[in-house]
């Protein structure tokens, strides 16, 4: 009886709630900053890419920067749901849906900003009918499809028991959305026999993601590291980008920790305890990081190749140090300092750690694409002085935006929809500790 | 007011010792050029003149720039004149004899060179001369032997020198590689000298041709004479086209075997696990389904 009266009010606590008057607010901006993107996205289709800054030298702009950070961020999915599901680590579990929930989110815009940087889409469809097998555009393709439909599945899969639960709640969740759950999962009955397949299969999918989340982001690297331009040219760049990817997608999951539990009061549910270890993960994530960069940065500075030394003294000294310096600063030292102290890992900074080390990945994926372009080891001929500089127009600054605000409004959607903490892996973890 | 005043007159007095101290000062002095001819003849060609320029900075010779000097065949005469030359950054100017002193030319097998830099601002004027003998070499191949004669003209005629030192060698894009570990010859009493070609695997053109060449480097008498032959005594360069091969850059329907195997049996591997998992989700339903 008493056990009863726990799991309702776990379920209550757990159901999806409806938008409040904040939410709803939350909602129209990203709805607007969403719609301005598609504005500048529609004057790109209608002339063209000359209304971004790209140019010659710079022909890869923002939203190459863009597509490796929601490719980086998208990395969580394997880190907290796989790794930490293999490696017998109980306490991320109230985390997986959310760290699921970003990883399709941030994978479906990946996708998205390719399509928009290729100017125009239909040459989408041209990859897969001209694509050569030889090029890494092809593995990325390959592969970004491939870890989408993974990451969709580890997203169902957990879900089922859950959406049998959400249908007893017709009354609370609407008609509409009653009518989708039933869609998804009305014939998950709970019994031992479904129970077993689908544990099987979310093993089998934590297996196959990990090799799968670390090929996207290595060919990801690949992209760059193919081709022989300053800063580029490394052996060290699958490693570093995966290191970097890793460190982004755990501080996004801090930062929707956060949010969620202030939005939804899940005080209960995602603790202290929870910020205080995701707090050591995220500076042990920094410091591997750090390391990354002091070796894809120290050694060519060391020996300061002529061919490179524009390059590397825009970086540490020119004209991008400011972001070089800004981004080391935000999106490693300063987490690092913050979270080697206990007080440091509390929610409050936890979260600002987390908001830091997005921003600074973010502005590091900058620094990784347009440096370099700036800084051929051939500088062409005849190019206009204007093509050796680069800053987006406001189209790319709108379409950039846009895609982050639109990756953000489906994680908010997806929110409104499924219950953002596992309920059935809560309730028999509930049942396990009362045993 | 009155201060201010004694001030202006004291500034007025100082200018004026700086204005006198400038006004009595003497020019900078002029520096000093050396100018150097050289005279070169290839394939028995026209010949030509480089001339160079320097002066000492520091106690070490820099070349000197934007030197003009006037040219002249035997004497420093309107009818005698080769034109002049600019120096360009590393000191040199180069001229070729030209047609309109080709009677002078032809009075004598011994022509001396003048050159004159009348001096400008920065330099002193300068000039230099040189004195060369009319000479040629003659080039012959035979099965890998090369033979150099070195003919010096007398009178009319084209006559052998004995003891003259030159090089037989062949030309590479940087430099130019000796036929044989000996780095130079010297004429015998027939003006010949013989030289066996050892450099057999040294690559050619796709005919395996190479330029032979037989130089006579800054000699006093004849200055710098060379000529050239060409043979096929090199590596044949067999280029190896890939086109239409299968290879990392060829087209789509050219991929190597071997990336193929690994990158589709890694996607029929993946996709087949997630085929089969989409299956399960049906053997998943099927069960709900028995139950309704």
């Amino acid at each position: 009886m008493e056990n009863s009266i726990i799991d309702e009010k776990i379920i209550n606590d757990l159901l999806p709630q409806k938008f409040g008057k904040a939410g709803k607010i939350w909602i129209a901006l990203l709805t607007v900053i969403c719609l301005v993107g598609l504005f500048a996205y529609y004057r790109q289709l209608r002339y063209g890419l000359v209304v971004t800054a790209m140019r010659d030298y710079v022909s890869w702009g923002i939203y190459i920067s863009n597509f490796v950070f929601f490719v980086a961020i998208s990395l969580v999915g394997s880190l907290i749901t796989a790794i930490f599901r293999l490696a017998g680590v109980k306490w991320g579990s109230p985390l997986t849906r959310i760290a699921e929930i970003i990883a399709v989110a941030a994978i479906i815009f990946a996708s998205l900003i390719i399509i928009v940087d290729m100017g125009s889409p239909e040459r989408f469809y041209y990859l897969f009918t001209h694509g050569r097998i030889q090029s890494p555009i092809i593995w990325d393709v390959i592969v970004i499809t491939t870890y989408f439909f993974i990451s969709l599945l580890l997203l169902y899969y957990p879900l089922l028991p859950d959406i049998k639960i959400l249908l007893r709640f017709k009354e609370k969740s609407g008609n509409g959305l009653h009518k989708f759950y039933g869609y998804l999962g009305s014939f998950w009955k709970g019994t031992p026999a479904q129970f077993k397949l689908s544990e099987k299969a979310i093993n089998i999918l934590c297996i196959t993601i990990i090799p799968v989340a670390f090929t996207i982001h290595t060919v990801t690297s690949w992209l760059f590291a193919t081709t022989y331009r300053p800063g580029w040219d490394s052996t060290n760049f699958g490693a570093y980008f995966i290191a970097g990817a890793f460190l982004v997608g755990a501080g996004a999951v801090v930062v929707a920790m956060y949010v969620f539990r202030k939005a939804y009061h899940l005080e209960k549910y995602i603790t202290e305890n929870h910020f205080e270890k995701m707090g050591r993960v995220v500076v042990l994530l920094s410091l591997l990081y750090l390391y990354f960069n002091m070796n894809e940065f120290l050694t060519p500075f060391f020996k300061m190749k002529k061919s490179e030394e524009g390059y590397l003294t825009g970086l540490f000294s020119g004209d991008f140090a400011p972001v070089f310096w800004f981004a080391i600063l935000i999106g490693m030292i300063i987490p690092i300092i913050i979270l080697l102290f206990k007080s440091g890992r509390k929610p409050l900074p936890v979260f600002i750690v987390g908001i830091m080390v997005i921003i600074g990945a973010w502005f590091k994926r900058y620094l990784i694409v347009t440096p370099t372009l700036l800084h051929p080891f051939l500088p062409m001929h005849d190019a206009p002085a204007s093509y050796l500089h680069y800053f987006p127009s406001w189209e790319e600054w709108a379409i950039t935006i846009g895609s982050l605000a639109g990756a953000l409004l489906i994680i908010t959607l997806l929110a409104r929809i499924f219950p953002v903490i596992p309920i059935q892996e809560t309730l028999t973890e509930q049942h396990e500790k009362a045993v | 007011m009155k201060r201010l005043y004694k001030y202006f007159i004291a500034l007025l007095a100082f200018a004026g010792i700086l204005e006198s101290y400038s006004a009595f000062a003497q020019p900078a002095p002029k520096g000093d050029l050396s100018v150097a001819i050289n005279y070169y003849v290839n394939n028995n060609t026209v010949p030509s003149l480089l001339v160079r320029v320097k002066t000492k900075v520091d106690g070490r010779f820099q070349p000197v720039a934007g030197i003009t000097l006037k040219l002249f065949l035997d004497k420093d005469s309107a009818g005698t004149s080769i034109g002049s030359v600019t120096t360009n950054r590393k000191g040199e100017g180069r001229i070729y004899i030209p047609v309109t002193v080709k009677k002078q030319w032809a009075t004598s097998v011994k022509h001396t060179f003048l050159a004159t830099f009348k001096g400008d601002k920065k330099y002193e004027e300068a000039k230099a001369d040189l004195t060369v003998s009319r000479a040629k070499i003659l080039l012959n191949t035979t099965d890998k032997t090369i033979t150099a004669t070195v003919l010096e003209m007398k009178d009319t005629t084209w006559v052998p020198v004995k003891g003259v030192e030159l090089k037989i060698a062949v030309k590479r894009l940087t430099g130019d590689l000796p036929v044989n570990e000996t780095p130079a010859f010297t004429t015998d009493s027939t003006g010949n000298v013989s030289a066996d070609f050892k450099r057999d695997s040294i690559p050619g053109g796709k005919s395996g041709s190479i330029v032979l060449i037989a130089k006579i480097e800054d000699n006093d008498q004849y200055g710098n004479i060379s000529v050239e032959k060409t043979v096929s005594w090199g590596a044949k360069f067999i280029p190896v086209n890939t086109f239409n091969k299968r290879t990392l850059f060829a087209t789509r329907d050219k991929a190597p075997i071997w990336l193929q195997l690994i990158a589709y049996s890694i996607l029929i591997a993946v996709w087949g696990i997630l085929i089969f998992l989409v299956f399960n989700l049906f053997k998943i339903k099927k069960i709900g389904s028995r139950l309704e």
